[in-house]
């Protein structure tokens, strides 16, 4: 069985409030040095990503490439996807913060597809997604999913 | 009570295996647009494109140094700096099995055992790890700098 392994690192300077860390995505080099801090994990972004939105990201990509397969199987060829994921973190009485929701918006354009064809894939697609079901320990996954035309 | 909504737009254009995605913008402005495809996912090289697994393990490795350096602040360390990574593993048919956490920390004033003890503790509960945890192996190695 193919494995596969991503690297990325860290570098973190001084205390959670105060200070700063720098991410960089090891395997790839497709992004490099991005700064971050807890004030603007929690708070306004100030163009500062975050584990949450590095984590919207990874969700986006995962359940984009899961629903092509699924409609792909279902000869039913994605034209184009649109995914958006928003990642929640919240604070739950007495366990810190946690992320509790990652909410999924999907627009399809899949011309062969019908309505039920494309909701039988997106249930498919939310089932096989592996970051779908990573996630669950804290999170619930909703998706809002559309044929268009 | 703070919460933060943190959101990525990805498109998708044909199928899985010839087809190509591109993370297109997120909230903050700070990445994209960013190639993605399954054979760069699934491949030995990237060819310096991200994935998934790499964005997780960007995720993971962030939230935890920042958990971790609030412990060691609260402990009365802060550190001066905490160099850490994750490395994640995919099989494809299988799913996400595990995030292995290193992290080497320069902390005037502590022992190897504490710091230890204090990643370990990160490990537990940062909120990534927390979302993770049970469905994915999790594990960190941690030292002191000289």
């Amino acid at each position: 069985v193919p494995r596969v392994e991503r690297e990325a690192s860290v570098v973190w300077e001084g205390s959670s409030a105060k200070g700063r860390g720098a991410i960089t995505a090891g395997s790839s080099g497709a992004f490099t040095g991005l700064p971050y801090t807890e004030p603007t994990r929690v708070g306004a972004p100030e163009g500062h990503t975050s584990p949450e939105e590095l984590l919207a990201a990874a969700h986006g990509a995962c359940f984009a490439m899961s629903l092509a397969a699924e409609l792909s199987r279902a000869r039913t060829r994605p034209e184009r996807l649109d995914v958006r994921a928003n990642v929640v973190l919240d604070e739950v009485e007495g366990r810190g913060h946690l992320i509790v929701a990652s909410e999924l918006t999907v627009r399809g354009r899949v011309p062969e597809a019908d309505a039920d064809g494309f909701a039988a894939a997106v249930a498919a697609a939310h089932a096989g997604c592996t970051f779908s079901a990573l996630i669950e320990a804290s999170a619930e996954v909703t998706i809002d999913a559309t044929l268009e035309g | 009570m703070s919460m933060a909504e943190r959101t990525a737009q990805v498109t998708w254009t044909g199928d899985l295996a010839s087809g190509n995605g591109t993370i297109e913008r997120v909230g903050s402005g700070a990445i994209g647009a960013l190639a993605v495809s399954w054979a760069a996912r699934t491949e030995d090289e990237s060819g310096g494109k991200t994935s998934p697994e790499e964005l997780i393990a960007a995720a993971h490795a962030s939230c935890f140094s920042m958990a971790l350096s609030a412990a060691l602040a609260k402990a009365g360390h802060a550190p001066d700096q905490l160099s850490s990574s994750a490395t994640v593993t995919f099989i494809p048919g299988e799913g996400i099995t595990k995030s292995v956490l290193a992290v080497e920390g320069r902390v005037p004033g502590m022992d190897e055992g504490a710091f230890r003890e204090a990643a370990e503790g990160a490990k537990d509960n940062c909120p990534v790890s927390q979302a993770l945890k049970g469905n994915v192996e999790l594990e960190v190695r941690a030292r002191l700098s000289a």
